[in-house]
Order: C-alpha cells, then sequence, then structure tokens
C-alpha cells in the first residue's frame, strides 16, 4: 500500500501554469518582450519620464536577463504573468511616474554595515 | 527658635545615622543591647531601645505620613503629621520623636489617629494657598500626597470676612533657590540641614503662631555649596529650583541615572529629560558616595551643556578661522595631521571630563603610532612609586568610611569646594562623632572648626618625621582613625614629589601603629573626575615636559583648562580638538571633533576613590557630535591602524583588559601596596619650604571651574550673586 502511494508520488506530474514546454515558454518571453520593446517610446511619452528610449530599452533588457537563469517552465510562465500585468498596468495609465521610476532606481538604499561608513552616515 | 540642642536632638534617635553597607572593624565587635518588644497594629516587633515609633513602624513595613522627620536630619517633631495612637497613653503621640517603650501597643490606622492625621491635615490646609496649579512642586508635593491620603474631604475654613489667607512675603535667598514663603508649612527641615549638614547657621524662626516665619533674619543669600539640597528637602512648593521654575511637570519627564562629573567623586545623580533636554539633575541615594545629597555645581551646572556646544566638526580654513566641515573632512584632515607626524612628535592630553573608553581608546591609537605622549592635565609626581601603585593616588580611605575617623589631617585641599561632599562626611562626623580636623594650608571656612596648623611645607615633613611639637601631633598619635588627605593641587609644585613622600611617611607611620589594620590612613584627593581613570589606563600625568618638546600635532581629549596654549607650541603645530564644549582648547584648534557630554553617552568614569561607574545617555549627543570613543575609533581606521572594537562592549573588554577595575562598576578596591610605596618614597624626602596654596578659596571660586560650568549661565548669576552679598553688610 505504502508502495503503491510513494510510486504515486514518485512518478507525479506536475500540472503546467501555461506552457507545456520549454519552447512554448521561451516563444511566451520573447512575445512579453517585444510587447514592452514597441511600447517604449509611449511610456516615455505618457509619463514624461527623465528617461530616454534608449535608457528604458537598456533597462528593459536589463529586467529580464536578470531572470536569465531561471529554468522551471512554471517559474518562467509565472513571471511572464507577472510582466504582463506590469505592462497592463502601464499600458492603461494605472501606473503613475513614481511607479514608472521605481524601474530605474530602488527606493531603499542599502545600510552601512562597517563601523566607519556607520560612523560618516551617523548610524549607530 | 524651634531647634532644640543638635545633643538632644541626636540622643533622641541613635539610630538616625544611615547604615552603611558592610563596615567591619577588628576592635568593634558592638556588644547588642536587648531588645524591646513593642506591637505595631499588634504585630510585634523587636527593636534596640532609643528606636522611635515611627522607626518601628517603619520596620515592619507600616509607613507613618510625617513632614518635618528626616532621616539624615535632627528630629524637630513639630508638624505632628505622624501622631499616633499608643494604648494607654492619653492623647495621641508623635511618632518621630517617641522612644519606644517595652511593650508599647502603636495603632497607627485607629479611629482616633485618622481623627489626629485629618485635623493636622485641615489645619496645615487652612494656612496653606491652594495653588497647586502653578506650583513647581506639583506632582512631586508631599503635601498633596498627603492630604489624598490621609485628609479630610472636606475644610471648615471659611473666609467669611475675606480677609484672605496667612500670607507670608517672599525671601530672595540667591539665584538658585525661589521661595513662595506662603507655602511653607514649618517642618524646619530648611533650617536643620543648613545648621547640620551645610554649616551655614543663617535660617531660623520668627515670630510665633500665625505670625512664624521661616527665613534668613535679614535678607541674605544662602551662601552654601550644597544649597540646593534644601530643594529637594522641603516637602512643600515653598522652596523650589529658580533654573527649573515652571518649566516641567514630574510625570511629562523621563528619568535616567547617571553619574556626576563635575567633581571627582562622582556623586549618584538623575536626570530628567523632556524633548531630548536635560531640564534638572537631582541627586540619587548612594550611602557610599554621596548619601542623598548633591553639591550645587554638579545640580545647577546642567544648563551650561546647551549652552557653548560644539555641534558641527571645523576645520581652520586658509585664514585660519574655524568652518563647519562634515565629519569625511575633518577625520581626512586629522588623520592626515597624525600620519604624517614622526611619533616622537605627538602629543595628547586628556582634559576633565574624559571617560575611562576614549581614555583607552585614545591611548591605544596613540600607541599604535608609536607614541607614548599620552598626558593628563593634572600633575602627579612620577618619582618614587609614580602612578604605578593605585594607592598613592586614591582617596583610599573611602568617602563613606571619612565618617568613623577620629582624627582628619588635611593638606593643602579646600575639600569644602574641590569635593563638597566629602566635606559633608567630614562635618557630619565632625557634629556627630566629634571628629576632630586639622588644616595644614591656607585658612579656608570649611564650615566647622579646625585646628589651623599653618600653611608651610615644613610642618607635613616635621609631622612625618615626627619633630614636630604642635599639638596635632599628639592627637594624630593617639587618632584610633586618622585620616590623612592630601589636596591633588599640591603635586603640580616642584616640591609636590617631597610633599607626596611626606605624606606617604606621615600616613603609613600612622597606620603601622593602628589596631585596626584595615583602616587605610593616606588619602589624596584628585581635582577632577577623569584623572583616577586615566591614570589607571596609563597615562602620564602632567605636560610640562612634553610641551617643552615641541609637539608636532597636539591632540586634546577635551583639554580645556588653559595649559596648553597656542604660545607654548611651535608655530606649525597642528592642534586636534576633541570635546564638547567651545572653551579654552576648541579656541586654539585647527581641527574641531565635536563630541559628547556626560549625559550623552554611556561611559565609564572613575571617581576620586578608585571607583567605577558609568553614566547612561539621558540624550543625544546635539548635531553631528558623536560620542567619543567612537570617533577615536573611526579616525584610527582612516589612519590605517584600527582599533580592534567595533562596540562599546569589546571597548569594555579591552578596558577590563588594561585593568580590570575600570569594568567593575560600583565597586572600590582595596588599595595594597603602600609599605611598597613609601619605601620608594624615602629617597625623596627632601627638604620642603614653599606655602601651600589652594585655588578655590571662597564659594565665588567654586562655582565656575571647568567648561561645563563656565558656559553656565546659572552658575555665572551664582558668582554675581556671592560677590553682590559679600558686599552686604551682612
Amino acid at each position: 500500500m505504502a508502495a503503491k502511494q510513494a510510486l504515486r508520488v514518485g512518478t507525479k506530474t506536475v500540472r503546467p501554469v501555461l506552457s507545456l514546454n520549454q519552447a512554448e515558454a521561451r516563444s511566451r518571453v520573447l512575445n512579453l518582450y517585444k510587447a514592452w520593446y514597441r511600447q517604449i517610446p509611449y511610456i516615455v511619452k505618457d509619463f514624461d519620464i527623465p528617461k530616454s528610449e534608449e535608457q528604458c530599452r537598456a533597462k528593459l533588457k536589463e529586467i529580464f536577463l536578470k531572470n536569465k537563469d531561471v529554468t522551471d517552465i512554471r517559474v518562467i510562465d509565472l513571471l511572464v504573468i507577472k510582466g504582463q500585468m506590469e505592462l497592463k498596468e502601464t499600458v492603461n495609465t494605472w501606473k503613475q511616474k513614481g511607479h514608472v521610476m521605481t524601474f530605474f532606481k530602488p527606493t531603499e538604499e542599502p545600510k552601512p554595515k562597517d563601523f566607519l561608513s556607520k560612523f560618516f552616515s551617523g548610524l549607530d | 527658635m524651634l531647634r532644640q540642642p543638635l545633643s538632644r536632638a541626636l540622643a533622641l534617635s541613635p539610630s538616625k545615622v544611615a547604615p552603611l553597607a558592610a563596615r567591619k572593624f577588628a576592635d568593634q565587635v558592638q556588644a547588642q543591647p536587648d531588645k524591646v518588644e513593642v506591637f505595631i497594629n499588634d504585630k510585634p516587633v523587636y527593636v534596640p531601645p532609643g528606636t522611635t515609633v515611627l522607626q518601628a513602624a517603619a520596620q515592619v513595613g507600616v509607613e507613618i505620613p510625617r513632614f518635618c522627620y528626616h532621616e539624615r536630619l535632627a528630629v524637630a517633631g513639630n508638624c505632628r503629621m505622624c501622631l499616633v495612637e499608643v494604648e494607654k497613653s492619653p492623647k495621641p503621640v508623635a511618632a518621630c520623636a517617641m522612644p519606644v517603650m517595652k511593650g508599647m501597643r502603636v495603632k497607627t490606622d485607629s479611629d482616633l489617629t485618622k481623627k489626629a492625621r485629618e485635623g493636622v491635615m485641615e489645619f496645615l490646609l487652612v494656612n496653606h494657598p491652594l495653588d497647586c496649579p502653578i506650583c513647581d512642586q506639583g506632582g512631586e508635593c508631599d503635601l498633596q500626597d498627603q492630604s489624598m491620603a490621609f485628609g479630610s474631604d472636606k475644610s471648615r475654613f471659611t473666609d467669611i470676612h475675606f480677609s484672605g489667607k496667612r500670607a507670608v512675603e517672599d525671601k530672595d535667598v540667591g539665584p538658585l533657590i525661589k521661595t513662595i514663603m506662603t507655602r511653607c508649612i514649618h517642618c524646619t527641615r530648611c533650617i536643620r540641614f543648613a545648621s547640620e549638614v551645610a554649616g551655614i547657621d543663617d535660617f531660623g524662626t520668627t515670630g510665633r503662631g500665625t505670625d512664624m516665619q521661616v527665613g534668613t533674619y535679614v535678607e541674605k543669600m544662602f551662601l552654601s555649596e550644597l544649597s540646593g539640597n534644601i530643594i529637594d528637602l522641603c516637602p512643600v512648593g515653598a522652596l523650589t529650583s529658580k533654573p527649573y521654575s515652571f518649566a516641567a511637570r514630574p510625570w511629562e519627564t523621563r528619568r535616567i541615572d547617571s553619574v556626576d562629573v563635575l567633581d571627582p567623586l562622582g556623586s549618584n545623580i538623575v536626570v530628567t529629560t523632556r524633548t531630548n533636554e536635560v531640564l534638572r539633575i537631582l541627586p540619587r541615594t548612594n550611602e557610599e558616595i554621596n548619601e542623598e545629597w548633591l553639591s550645587d555645581k554638579s545640580r545647577f551646572a546642567c544648563d551650561g551643556l546647551k549652552r557653548q556646544r560644539l555641534v558641527t566638526p571645523m576645520l581652520a580654513d586658509s585664514r585660519g578661522n574655524l568652518t563647519p566641515v562634515e565629519w569625511e573632512d575633518a577625520v581626512v584632515a586629522a588623520a592626515r595631521a597624525l600620519r604624517d607626524c614622526p611619533p616622537g612628535k605627538l602629543l595628547a592630553v586628556a582634559g576633565d571630563f574624559a571617560d575611562a573608553e576614549s581614555l583607552v581608546a585614545l591611548k591605544d591609537l596613540f600607541n599604535h603610532l608609536g607614541s607614548e605622549n599620552v598626558c593628563t592635565e593634572q600633575y602627579f609626581p612620577l618619582e618614587g612609586s609614580g602612578t604605578d601603585l593605585r594607592s598613592s593616588y586614591l582617596l583610599n580611605t573611602k568617602i563613606a568610611n571619612v565618617e568613623d575617623a577620629d582624627f582628619v589631617l588635611l593638606i593643602g585641599t579646600n575639600v569644602r569646594f574641590e569635593a563638597p561632599l566629602l566635606n559633608a562626611r567630614i562635618r557630619k562626623a565632625f557634629v556627630q562623632k566629634e571628629t576632630d580636623v586639622a588644616l595644614v594650608g591656607p585658612k579656608v571656612d570649611l564650615t566647622y572648626d579646625y585646628t589651623h596648623v599653618g600653611d608651610s611645607a615644613s610642618i607635613v615633613k616635621d609631622l612625618a618625621t615626627g619633630t614636630s611639637s604642635h599639638e596635632v601631633m599628639k592627637r594624630l598619635e593617639n587618632a584610633k582613625r586618622p585620616v590623612v588627605i592630601l589636596g591633588a593641587d599640591q603635586l603640580k609644585t616642584p616640591e609636590g614629589a617631597a610633599l607626596l613622600a611626606y605624606t606617604q611617611e606621615l600616613s603609613l607611620r600612622l597606620q603601622d601603629k593602628l589596631v585596626d589594620k584595615e583602616w587605610k590612613v593616606l588619602n589624596v584627593l584628585q581635582r577632577t573626575a577623569s584623572q583616577a581613570a586615566a591614570l589607571d589606563a596609563g597615562y602620564r600625568p602632567g605636560l610640562g615636559a612634553q610641551l617643552q618638546a615641541g609637539p608636532k600635532v597636539v591632540y586634546l581629549l577635551g583639554a580645556d583648562s588653559g595649559l596648553v596654549t597656542r604660545d607654548a607650541l611651535p608655530k606649525d603645530c597642528v592642534v586636534i580638538y576633541q570635546g564638547h564644549h567651545g572653551d579654552a582648547g576648541a579656541a586654539i584648534a585647527d581641527i574641531v571633533l565635536p563630541g559628547a557630554a556626560y549625559t550623552e553617552k554611556r561611559a565609564t568614569y572613575v571617581n576620586a576613590e578608585g571607583r567605577a561607574q558609568q553614566t547612561l545617555p539621558a540624550v543625544t549627543p546635539p548635531g553631528k557630535a558623536r560620542e567619543d570613543w567612537k570617533i577615536i575609533r573611526a579616525l584610527s581606521e582612516v589612519v590605517g591602524v584600527r582599533l580592534p572594537y567595533d562596540s562599546l562592549d569589546e571597548l569594555r573588554e579591552r578596558l577590563a583588559a588594561v585593568s580590570p577595575t575600570l569594568v567593575a562598576y560600583g565597586d572600590v578596591q582595596d588599595n595594597n601596596y603602600f609599605a611598597q610605596a613609601r619605601a620608594l618614597a624615602q629617597s625623596l624626602q627632601k627638604p620642603v619650604s614653599g606655602k601651600l596654596d589652594v585655588q578655590l578659596k571662597q564659594l565665588e571660586d567654586y562655582f565656575m571651574t571647568d567648561s561645563i560650568s563656565r558656559a553656565s549661565p546659572t552658575m555665572a548669576k551664582c558668582v554675581q550673586a556671592v560677590l553682590k552679598q559679600k558686599q552686604s553688610p551682612y
């Protein structure tokens, strides 16, 4: 009984989120990338952000490449879904200027760790 | 006068003297007198005969309300608040003055007692203004509290003729104490404090009945260095603090336990703060140091902590003016100066308020740079055993034990102003135990009678060698517990070493003959709060020779006494000043690093006895000022000799490695090696011919002696007021 159950668990296949194989996941990522890429001129214009199109494209590439080592198809799919949500919020101007700018600059600065930088920053 | 003769009052309460922790003397095995059984609310308690009813009740945890009774003052028995019923006594008796009798049955919450208290409260309130909302005592007033607890709910006082309540004109007793004499309930605590503890017998009462007034007879300032204590003693708002008037209510403030650094005794204090501001300083009871008193400078100089502060790092610009800069710039400039200087030309000077942590850190930094030139401003002779043996620079008798002395010899010290609470101890011994005092040095007012032996240094030599024919010689030799106190100021003269040698010789000769082998005779009274810790850490006392050598970089750690001047230094010398007040040191500096004052940091101070105590931060340092050891630690990293401690705990481990006594908080170690110090000092006993002089002679000299009190407007007012009083015919 127990052996049978263990066998069932061992052979259990995970349910896919969207993509069934690596190639399908890849095409979803590229589609998302292209969608963002084409939207960039409008983003720069609509949100009046102090960034050029080149800078935005560089940032887009950087953000995508941050996850270049993800291999799990389910994780890739979820990242794509999240990316689509971000894009939708941007396109529909549910975001505001500040939200778009957070792609460029993290709001929290790293806290000083060593004695000297703590001393100079007055945090001790 | 309400005051009873002192001896009679003392006879009434033999156990009035505060019990001192762990005091044992070989010859003092006290015979236990038979204890008396009394019943407090039918609870039996055994007390020695002569105990008052009030004290017996306190032993079983029954607190009897009181206004005039105070355990450190003589019994007056005039407020009547402590009336209690005693079985088979026709009238209620005053518990504070009534000695217990065998089988006495006291009832502290019977109807009669309650009625008596209500009656007393009603009478007090009939003659007391109902101005609590504008009274500074509000919230910490005994009368308020006790009228809530023991008073009646109504009064029979009706002003049907609209004549108003009894009113008394206010007195002017100086810039520290505000008097609202209408509020006075005639408990006479202030009178008794002034005559018994402070030794300034100016207060008294005039008139009788409704016309009775407490005052100074003629309009006069209360010329005492302990005057602030009558503010604490006053159970109502008749005597309140002038600098603190209308400043805050007690429930708005935060109270932080700390240690005073304005005199070498390290009195325990409570710092009261609100909105990051020190409002006032109150004494905290420590039987071994300050009992429950505090000297005026320690109490009132706290407004100096808000003025003349260094709030930002500064660098001298091309024209020599100090300009505010960021910490990075100042630290880099200081580090460059330290690094580029040959080690032999470095000099560090520690001032009055340097704490043990920054002292050790600075010494470590200098040692890493290859320099041993770390000194203190106060001199101490290095001949003989020098500062190697702790017994030669501390108060070995210990402050509390001075009470038990039967003869005190003061050499070249005006202990009244150099350590007011030590003087209060000597006075206590003088008044209560008939201790005799003799003084070698200039004639000063110590608030008690003493034998003035003269002011020439040769007297000490004659006493030490036993050739003196003065009566003091005989008194010293016959004394069972003599105490010799040498003022550290005498040691800076060229004859200082010989004077110390003679004092050691005298003390040790006396000590050898004592029956009580535990008793220590030799005491050296330091002048500053930092000196004991600096000497423990291995600082070199005095800086004459180091200044002569022409240093290239001088690091002043709060050194403000004006010993280092621009004239004494080479032209191209860089002066780095680290400290909290813009005083003499900062004025000559090229680089200013703002530090924290004693109310703003957790720091260790060693008092004149050698007792390590720590201050706690009550407020944050102003502006960009930082804790002192951190400045030195940061500097060390920029110089390139990183000190191996990042936190206070790590630094304290280092302190413990330097000297375990520096982190034994609250404890004082017994000092040893007296004989060795004496032997090493033998060769130094050269003829002396000078005269002994003290720096602080009069009350006006006392108030402003350091960078904090010099910045304090209250202290300046005190000096003015004392000088004005001196011109008055009274």
